[in-house]
C-alpha cells in the first residue's frame, strides 16, 4: 500500500485537469477508468482530524487493475461473488473495483461496530455468504477471524485479509470488464438480518440512477467536493460517495462511520478543513451533530461552502435540520443547503431529489384527516396555537420531483392510481431499477411486477409533481438510522418458552420529540407477576444483544391482537390499538425510561 | 504505572452516568446486555473512555468485550502498548 510519510500526505485537489463528465458511462469501470486520468481522488480520515490515507483515482485504477489480474487467477467462474467486508478503507474500493475488472460480483457486507456482538456479527455474516454464495470473501485487517468463523465450511475458493490476495500470482492475459448488462454489485440493505434480502442492481440500473444524481439532482460542477461518513455497506455510502465522486470525477473525505458516531462534531471540522461542498445524511446524523455541539468551540467552523446538505435515508425530521441550521448560521451554514431526497437499494438509490437551493418545504396537514380518510388535506397557514392544539398537524417534508426517467405512481390498496394530496403506496418504474433478490424468484415478485413497476412499500402523496413520503415501508422500525425489522424482534420473542409463533407483535412509535421507540406487544398466559417480569427482562436483554436498540415490552392477555380478514396479524393495528392505551404523556416517559 | 485496579475505579466512575439508578455495578456486568446501552450510548461511552485514557480502542476488538473485566484488560492492554 502506497503510503507517504505522514508529513508530506497531501489530500487529492478539488480541481481536476480533466473536462468534467456527468456519470455519462456504460459501466462502472469505464467510470473509472476516465477518472483515473485525472487528478483527483479520495482521503481517509481519523476521527481526530488526521488525513491517514490518500488514494488517487489514477492509483485506484492501476491497483484495482493489479488486483484484478491477481483474482484472475483462481479460474472462477464469471459473475462469482466476492464478499468484502466493508469498512471506510482503501482497500474496500480497490477490492470493488478489482472486481468489476475482473468479471466478479462485489458483495458489501457490514462492519459491527457493537460491543459484545461476537456471536451476533458471525452468524449475520455467515448468512449474508450463504445467501449471496460467495466464491471469496475478504475483511480488512483485524476482521478476518470474524470472516474464517462465518466461513467456516462453507467450501469458498479463498477467504482472508488484503495481503492474502494481494500475494496470489498475477495473470497476464487481459481483462474483461463487468459489461453494461452485467451486475455491478449485490447490496445487502434495509433487510431482516435474519431473512436477508440481496438486491441485484445491473451496470446499466446504477449508471443512469449515477446520471440522474449527478447531472439532475446534485447538478455538479467543476469544484464541487463531497465529504462523507455513510457505511460503504449502505446505498446511499456506497452508490452515493464511493461510486457517484468517481463518476462524476469528484474528490472525496471519508470519515469513518465510527468515528462520526463517537465524534459527530469531526463531520463539521471536516467538512471546514476540505471546503467540500456536498455531504449527506439522515436525519440522525444532523440531530446527533447539534445535540453534540458545544457552545465553546462553535467559531472554529466554516461551513459557507456546504451547497448540497442532503437528506435521505428515513423519515426526514425538518425541526431537528432547523435546529442544526440555526445553531450553526454564524458559520455560514444556511437552511437553504437543505436537499430532501428519496429512494431505495432496490432502485440503485435515489428516485426524488428536492431543487437545489430551496432548503425544505414543509407541508402541514391534518393528521386525523389523513389517517381517517387517507387524504393529506392542508391546514391554513394563519391557525392559531389554540387551534392547533385542538387539530393535530403532521409535517412532512416535500422530496421533491422523480429524476428522469422514472415513472412513479400512488395507487390506493385496490391498485387503483391516486391523485394530488390522496396518500397511498408509492410504485416506480424506471432504468435505475434492481434486477430482482438474488436467488429468490418469490420475494421478487412479490415487489416487482411483470411490467416492471416496483412495489415500495413506503406511503405518500403527491403535491403538483412532487413526491410527499409519509412513512417508510410501512412495518420497518427506524432507530438511529438502523433499519429493524419487527419480524426480527418477534423472532427474539417467539423463542423464549412461554411465547408462541404469532404470539407477539413488534413496530415504531413516535415520541413527542419524534424520537422512534420500538415496542413489542405479546400475547402471555402467564399470570404470575414475578415470572412475567422475568419474561420481559430477559426479553429486554436479548433484544440490547442482538440489536442493540432499547425496546418497550407489553404483555397482553391472549387472543387480543389485531388480526386481518384473511386471519394475518396486523401490526399497524396493533400499533393503533397500542397507541389508544397509552397517553401522550406517558409515552414521553416511557421513551425517558427506555433510553 | 497505571494498575488494573486503577483502571477498573476510573472506568466504573466513566460509566456511573450510563448506568441506571439503584443498578449496581460489578466486574462481571454485562455492559450492553444489563446495562442496556443503545448504540449511540456505547459510542458516548468508547468516547469517554478513549479521551480519559488517552487510547484508541480497535473495532476489530469490540465484538468480544462483554463485561467491565474484558473492557478493563481492553484498556490496560492499549494503555501498556
Amino acid at each position: 500500500m502506497p503510503c507517504a510519510p505522514d508529513n508530506i500526505m497531501m489530500a487529492t485537489p478539488t480541481n481536476n485537469s480533466l473536462p468534467l463528465k456527468s456519470g455519462d458511462f456504460p459501466t462502472l469501470s469505464v467510470a473509472l477508468d476516465y477518472a483515473g486520468a485525472g487528478h483527483t481522488g479520495c482521503n481517509f480520515y481519523s476521527g481526530r482530524g488526521k488525513l491517514t490515507h490518500t488514494l488517487s483515482y489514477t492509483d485506484l485504477r492501476e491497483q484495482a487493475q493489479r488486483l484484478a489480474r491477481r483474482l484472475n487467477g483462481l479460474a472462477l467462474p464469471r459473475g462469482s461473488r466476492m464478499a468484502l467486508v466493508a469498512d471506510t478503507t482503501p482497500d474496500f474500493l480497490r477490492f470493488f473495483f478489482a472486481c468489476q475488472y475482473a468479471g466478479l460480483i462485489p458483495v458489501p457486507l457490514p462492519i459491527s461496530l457493537h460491543l459484545g456482538g461476537h456471536e451476533a456479527y458471525v452468524t449475520q455474516l455467515r448468512r449474508l455468504i450463504q445467501n449471496c454464495q460467495a466464491s471469496l470473501a475478504m475483511a480488512p485487517e483485524g476482521f478476518e477471524p470474524f470472516l474464517e468463523e462465518a466461513s467456516s465450511g462453507l467450501n469458498l475458493a479463498l477467504v482472508g485479509g488484503p495481503e492474502v490476495f494481494a500475494s496470489l500470482d498475477e495473470t497476464q492475459n487481459s481483462l474483461c470488464p463487468l459489461a453494461s448488462h452485467e451486475l455491478a454489485y449485490i447490496q445487502y440493505t434495509s433487510g431482516s438480518t435474519r431473512w436477508p434480502r440481496g438486491v441485484e442492481v445491473t451496470q446499466a440500473a446504477v449508471m443512469t440512477n449515477l446520471s440522474g444524481i449527478i447531472r439532475n439532482g446534485l447538478q455538479v460542477r467543476s469544484g464541487d467536493r463531497c465529504v462523507s461518513w455513510l457505511p460503504f455497506y449502505h446505498d446511499m455510502g456506497l452508490v452515493g460517495f464511493v461510486l457517484g465522486p468517481i463518476a462524476s470525477q469528484l474528490s472525496v473525505d471519508y470519515l469513518s462511520t465510527r468515528d462520526f458516531a463517537m465524534r459527530p462534531r469531526s463531520w463539521l471540522s471536516l467538512m471546514t478543513k476540505s471546503r467540500a461542498t456536498i455531504s449527506f445524511s439522515p436525519s440522525f446524523g444532523y440531530e446527533l451533530c447539534v445535540r453534540r455541539l458545544g457552545e465553546d468551540a462553535k467559531e472554529q467552523y466554516d461551513l459557507s461552502t456546504w451547497r448540497i446538505a442532503g437528506v435521505g435515508a428515513e423519515t426526514i425530521r425538518a425541526d431537528s435540520l432547523l435546529r442544526f441550521a440555526k445553531a450553526l448560521k454564524p458559520n455560514g451554514f444556511t437552511a437553504q443547503s437543505f436537499v430532501a431526497c428519496y429512494g431505495m437499494a432496490e432502485c440503485s438509490l435515489a428516485i426524488t431529489f428536492a431543487p437545489l437551493s430551496k432548503g425544505l418545504a414543509v407541508d402541514r396537514v391534518d393528521g386525523d384527516w389523513l389517517s381517517d380518510k387517507q387524504e393529506a388535506r392542508p391546514l391554513p397557514t394563519s391557525l392559531t396555537k389554540t387551534d392547533l392544539q385542538e387539530t393535530r398537524c403532521s409535517k412532512f417534508v416535500n422530496c421533491g420531483t422523480p429524476l428522469p426517467g422514472y415513472e412513479v405512481q400512488i395507487r390506493n390498496p385496490d391498485g387503483h392510481v391516486l391523485g394530488e394530496r390522496e396518500s397511498g403506496t408509492i410504485f416506480v418504474r424506471g432504468a435505475s431499477i434492481m434486477r430482482g433478490y438474488f436467488n429468490d424468484p418469490k420475494l421478487t415478485s412479490e415487489v416487482l411486477s411483470s411490467e416492471g413497476w416496483l412495489n415500495t412499500g413506503d406511503i405518500g402523496y403527491w403535491i403538483n409533481n412532487s413526491l410527499v413520503v409519509i412513512g417508510r415501508s410501512k412495518d420497518l422500525i427506524i432507530i438511529n438510522g438502523r433499519n429493524i425489522w419487527p419480524q426480527d424482534l418477534e423472532f427474539l420473542a417467539e423463542q423464549q418458552s412461554e411465547i408462541r409463533p404469532g404470539d407477539s407483535s413488534a413496530f415504531s412509535v413516535s415520541d413527542p420529540d419524534r424520537e422512534e421507540l420500538a415496542i413489542m406487544v405479546i400475547q402471555c398466559r402467564e399470570s404470575n407477576e414475578e415470572k412475567r417480569e422475568q419474561l420481559v427482562n430477559r426479553l429486554r436483554s436479548l433484544v440490547f444483544s442482538e440489536l442493540s436498540i432499547p425496546c418497550h415490552i407489553e404483555l397482553i392477555p391472549p387472543r387480543t391482537l389485531p388480526r386481518t380478514s384473511s386471519g394475518k396479524l396486523s401490526r399497524s393495528r396493533a400499533k393503533a390499538d397500542f397507541l389508544k392505551r397509552v397517553r401522550w404523556e406517558e409515552l414521553a416517559l416511557l421513551s425517558k425510561t427506555h433510553t | 504505572m497505571t494498575t488494573n485496579a486503577d483502571i477498573l475505579s476510573q472506568l466504573m466512575e466513566i460509566l456511573r452516568p450510563f448506568t441506571k439508578e439503584g443498578h449496581q455495578l460489578r466486574e462481571d456486568t454485562k455492559l450492553v446486555a444489563e446495562l442496556g446501552l443503545d448504540s449511540l450510548q456505547v459510542m458516548q461511552m468508547l468516547l469517554k473512555i478513549e479521551d480519559h485514557f488517552d487510547i484508541s480502542i480497535p473495532l476489530n476488538n469490540l465484538p468480544t468485550i462483554q463485561t467491565v473485566q474484558e473492557l478493563v484488560h481492553e484498556i490496560e492492554a492499549l494503555v501498556k502498548a
